[in-house]
């Protein structure tokens, strides 16, 4: 799963998702990408799950860009705790997604198993998704 | 080149977001044309065919004319603005195109006879470094694509600006002299998957290892790592990894 190294500190704030993505919303590397239509906080759990679901449809052909990178740590209390004594212990990483966000791209495949592996992908994500290709692929 | 698709437009007098938007509204999309040394002209174009040949290849490289309420403009689409989230086009940039016209485009390359390549049909991948690359032409010899035979690459292989075949008048522009375009890579994905696997394991045992190392971990301890360890979770939780290496 992806982490981080090392962090500045080890709690973040809640936060708030607004607005819709201003940078990492057209495709870079690949021919076709998964973009988020809304907003959420995706772990890296669920992150890892995709990239599983999408690199054994694939059958080691092709290849696999994330594009988003979990480096937000979510704390939780433990269970049956009264509340106040301070923020809870970090439990996991996330990261806060914007909508149009690409979250994944895919190259060296075909445009059908691209969009099955991304079907599968967008089955571990809690968010709405849909497929994008690079302008001109024939695919919309 | 295909045949130049005549496309309808109307005159927009004001420019501007309030304006821009209301064409919007209106089920058109705003656009303007440029270049040839002449003032720009705004416009409102119908999205829907502009749509479709957004969808094919070779867009960017394709000449139009624009029919601006009866006044005919040879243009070369230049530019799209996309709504991030639906993918609608909200802009359209054409570039005037005049009789002897030299333009700077971006053309876009074509990989084929990838089945042909022993290197990819023993698992290797083919790694695009450049989608397009940008040349300087007259306007009517635009080159839709380049094609590139992948016939005969193996994995390592590479390939070169020098292996594309330039129709006469046509210059590459380039920083790098003969930049690399694309390579046959290794297969990753195996790889990838087992040190995924082996990084998820090592990173929860540096975690261990390391979370009674002195420094802020130490001095953040109290209830909340304390509570974390009695759990006996050995995943990489955020805590442990980042308390771990301060």
């Amino acid at each position: 799963m992806l982490s981080p190294k090392r962090t500045k500190y080890r709690k973040a704030f809640k936060g708030r998702i607004h607005g819709v993505a201003r940078s990492g919303a057209t495709l870079a590397f690949g021919d076709f990408g998964l973009k988020a239509l809304e907003p959420e906080r995706v772990t890296a759990r669920q992150i890892e799950a995709a990239r599983r679901a999408m690199t054994r449809h694939m059958k080691r052909a092709g290849r696999v860009w994330i594009r988003v990178y979990p480096d937000l740590p979510v704390s939780m209390k433990p269970a049956e705790v009264r509340m106040g004594s301070g923020k809870g212990a970090p439990e996991f990483w996330a990261c806060r997604v914007k909508p149009g966000r690409i979250m994944f791209e895919i190259g060296g495949v075909g445009a059908p198993i691209a969009r099955e592996a991304f079907a599968l992908a967008a089955a571990k994500l809690p968010i709405k998704t849909k497929f994008v290709a690079r302008m001109g692929a024939g695919e919309a | 080149m295909s045949d130049i698709v005549t496309i309808a437009a109307t005159r927009r007098d004001r420019a501007g977001k309030g304006v821009a938007r209301a064409t919007r509204r209106a089920g058109l999309v705003p656009a303007v044309i440029y270049g040839d040394k002449q003032t720009p002209v705004g416009i409102a174009v119908e999205p829907k065919e502009l749509v479709r040949m957004m969808h094919r290849p070779g867009f960017l490289t394709h000449r139009l004319t624009l029919d601006v309420e009866g006044t005919k403009y040879d243009v070369l689409p230049r530019d799209v603005q996309l709504d991030v989230v639906t993918d609608r086009p909200l802009h359209f940039d054409f570039l005037r195109l005049g009789p002897n016209s030299i333009i700077t485009v971006d053309v876009p390359l074509h990989f084929r006879n990838d089945v042909a390549s022993p290197g990819i049909k023993r698992g290797g991948v083919l790694n695009i470094v450049r989608h397009e690359i940008t040349v300087r032409t007259r306007a009517d010899h635009i080159p839709a694509s380049f094609e590139l035979d992948l016939t005969g690459l193996e994995i390592g292989d590479t390939i070169h600006l020098s292996a594309i075949v330039l129709p006469e008048g046509v210059r590459v522009v380039s920083r790098e002299k003969d930049a690399t375009i694309a390579s046959i890579a290794p297969p990753t994905t195996v790889a990838a998957e087992a040190t995924a696997t082996s990084a998820a394991g090592g990173t929860a045992a540096t975690a261990t290892a390391t979370s009674a190392a002195p420094g802020k971990a130490a001095a953040a301890g109290g209830k909340a790592a304390g509570g974390k360890a009695a759990a006996g979770k050995a995943a990489a939780t955020p805590g442990k990894a980042a308390g771990g290496k301060k």
